[in-house]
C-alpha cells in the first residue's frame, strides 16, 4: 500500500481527514440516531457494530473514492453512488457534505475547482457543486493546469474527497484510509452526544478500528448489503426528537 | 425466455425448459397478466436462466411467478446457477413484476441480476422477497452464496443500482450492520420516468406513514424513500414471512394508486 509521496502531503490529508473539517459533519449520525433511539446500538456493541458497518458502507465509500481518484467522469460516477444510496436522508447528507467540502477546497485552492451549479440532485437541488478535475498527476500545479471547464453536478461527499485526494498528490490508498478514517471518527463522536460513550471509550474504539478501516479502505468491489441501518435512515425522519439531520 | 408484449397482443418469441408461460390473462383495464411457471420446482446448480420481456409503447403487463423460486444445494462440480432477467420497458407502457419469494436451500450457490430499462413515462412496480431458507422446518441463513445485482435505470440514468454479495458462513447476516435478528428481506418499488420530484416526496411521505403503522419491533420494520430519481422504495426486514405478503400487497396498492390513479388487480393467486 502507497501513502504519500512527502510530508506536506501528509499534513494536508490530516487535514481533509479531520472529522472537525468545516463541512458539516458533525450534523449526520446516518441513521445511527434512529438505532441508538431504539436500543439497537449502545456503546457495548458498537465497536462490533462500526467493525461490520465497514465490511458493507465503508467498502462500498471506499470503493468510490479510489474511482474518483483514477477517473474523470464524477458527475456520471456521482450518479452511480447516489443510486446505490436508497435512503434519502444518508443520501442527501452525502451530497450536502460533497457541496461543502467543494466549497472549502475553492477557498483553500483559490480557484474554481468545484463551483455551485443551478441544478443539484434530484429532490430538492440543495446540493449544487462543480467539477472538471481530470488531472491524477500528483502535483497540484499540473492538477491545477489539469482542470477542464466545468460541469454543473451534484456529487456526493465521498467523490469530492477522492478527486481532491488526487489533486493535491496524495495517493489513491492514502485518500481512501483518510476518508473512512474521518466517516467512522464521526460517527463515533455522534455516537459520544447519542448514548453514554465517554471520551476514553471512544477514542479505544476508534484506535481498535484501525486494522478494520485498512482492511475496508482496500476495497475496490461496490457489494453493499446494509438494510437494517438504511431502514433506521428511512425512518429518522419518523423520530419524536432528533439531534441530527440525518 | 423472451417475451415480447405490444398494446393488445402478447407474443412468447422463445421458451425453453424449465420456464413456460402459463397463459396470458386479460386484465379488466386491458392489461395482459402472464405467470411464468418453472416446471422442475426449482433452480439447479449449473442452471443459467435468462428471462427477456419487452413492452412496446403503451404496452400493460402484470408478470408473476407460479410460486416462489427454490435454489437447490449446490452440487460439487457444478457451476453456481444463475438467474437473469432483463426489461425493457417502452415509452409511456407499464410493467408490473411480482414475483413470489426466492427461497435458497442450505448449500445453495446463486447468482441473480434484474435489470430494467424505463423509456420515456414508463413506469414500473416491482417487488422482491427474500427468504432466509426454508425458515418453516428452522433453515434459516444457511446457503453458501447469493449474489444479487439489481438495476432501475431511465432513459440511462441510474435509479437504483444494488448489489448484495451474501455469504453468511464469512460474514454473517444476524449483525446490526446487516440484518439483525430479522430473517426476511422485502422491497417495493415504484418507478415513472419524468414524474416531478415533489410527486416522489409526497408519495415518500404517505408510505412512510403506512410503514409507521406496520413496525412491530422483533416482527417487522419497513420505511419507505425516494430514489435517486423518479421512484421511490419501501423496504421491509420482517421475521416471518407472515408479515412480508400483506404488507407488501398494501404498499403496491398505494404506490398504484398515487402513480396510475387505479386501483391495482393482484395476481391470480392466494397469498
Amino acid at each position: 500500500m502507497q501513502i504519500l509521496p512527502d510530508e506536506t502531503s501528509l499534513l494536508r490529508l490530516l487535514q481533509l481527514a479531520d472529522s472537525a473539517l468545516p463541512v458539516g459533519g458533525s450534523a449526520h449520525s446516518y441513521g445511527l440516531e434512529t438505532l441508538a433511539q431504539e436500543g439497537s446500538l449502545a456503546p457495548e456493541n458498537l465497536e462490533d457494530f462500526l467493525g461490520d458497518y465497514l465490511e458493507e458502507t465503508g467498502a462500498l465509500d471506499a470503493a468510490f473514492v479510489r474511482r474518483a481518484w483514477k477517473r474523470g467522469d464524477l458527475r456520471a460516477l456521482s450518479a452511480e453512488y447516489g443510486a446505490r444510496k436508497p435512503a434519502r436522508e444518508s443520501r442527501e447528507a452525502s451530497l450536502k457534505l460533497g457541496r461543502r467540502l467543494a466549497g472549502l477546497v475553492n477557498a483553500v485552492f483559490s480557484a474554481p475547482v468545484f463551483e455551485p451549479g443551478p441544478t443539484g440532485d434530484a429532490f430538492g437541488g440543495r446540493t449544487l457543486v462543480r467539477a472538471g478535475l481530470e488531472s491524477r498527476s500528483g502535483s497540484e500545479a499540473e492538477a491545477s493546469r489539469g482542470l477542464k471547464p466545468a460541469l454543473h453536478a451534484a456529487l456526493h461527499y465521498c467523490i469530492v474527497f477522492g478527486a481532491v485526494g488526487a489533486l493535491f498528490g496524495a495517493s489513491q490508498d492514502a485518500t481512501a484510509l483518510g476518508f473512512l478514517h474521518q466517516s467512522i471518527a464521526g460517527l463515533v463522536s455522534a455516537c459520544q452526544r447519542l448514548m453514554p460513550l465517554g471520551q476514553s471509550a471512544a477514542a479505544r474504539i476508534l484506535w481498535n478500528l484501525k486494522p478494520a478501516i485498512v482492511h475496508a479502505a482496500r476495497c475496490e468491489e461496490v457489494w453493499c448489503f446494509s438494510p437494517y441501518p438504511e431502514l433506521a435512515s428511512m425512518r429518522h425522519g419518523s423520530l419524536g426528537t432528533r439531534l441530527f439531520i440525518s | 425466455m423472451r417475451l415480447h408484449l405490444e398494446r393488445t397482443r402478447f407474443h412468447v418469441l422463445q421458451q425453453d425448459p424449465p420456464w413456460k408461460v402459463v397463459r396470458a390473462f386479460s386484465q379488466p383495464a386491458g392489461g395482459s397478466l402472464v405467470h411464468l411457471n418453472n416446471v422442475s420446482g426449482g433452480v439447479l446448480a449449473g442452471d443459467r436462466l435468462a428471462l427477456e420481456v419487452a413492452l412496446e409503447a403503451g404496452a400493460e403487463a402484470q408478470i408473476t411467478t407460479t410460486g416462489a423460486t427454490r435454489l437447490y444445494r449446490h452440487r460439487p462440480g457444478a457451476g453456481d446457477s444463475e438467474h437473469s432477467a432483463v426489461f425493457r420497458i417502452g415509452d409511456g407502457a407499464r410493467l408490473e413484476y411480482l414475483p413470489d419469494p426466492v427461497i435458497p436451500y442450505a448449500g445453495s450457490r446463486h447468482t441473480q441480476r434484474t435489470t430494467f430499462h424505463l423509456a420515456a413515462g414508463a413506469s414500473l412496480f416491482w417487488w422482491e422477497v427474500l427468504a432466509p431458507g426454508r425458515h418453516a422446518s428452522g433453515e434459516i441463513f444457511a446457503f453458501d452464496r447469493l449474489c444479487f445485482q439489481s438495476e432501475i435505470r431511465a432513459r440511462d440514468r441510474p435509479l437504483l443500482l444494488e448489489s448484495f454479495l451474501l455469504e453468511p458462513a464469512a460474514r454473517p447476516l444476524t449483525v446490526t450492520p446487516r440484518m439483525r435478528n430479522y430473517s426476511y428481506l422485502a422491497s417495493v418499488y415504484a418507478c415513472q420516468e419524468g414524474r416531478a420530484p415533489a410527486f416522489w416526496c409526497e408519495l415518500e411521505d404517505r408510505l412512510n406513514n403506512a410503514a409507521k403503522e406496520k413496525c412491530r419491533p422483533g416482527e417487522a420494520l419497513w420505511g419507505a424513500s425516494t430514489l435517486a430519481a423518479d421512484g421511490v422504495v419501501v423496504r421491509g426486514l420482517c421475521a416471518s414471512n407472515r408479515f412480508v405478503s400483506p404488507a407488501l400487497i398494501d404498499f403496491w396498492r398505494l404506490m398504484r394508486l398515487a402513480v396510475t390513479g387505479e386501483e391495482p388487480v393482484l395476481p391470480r393467486k392466494i397469498y
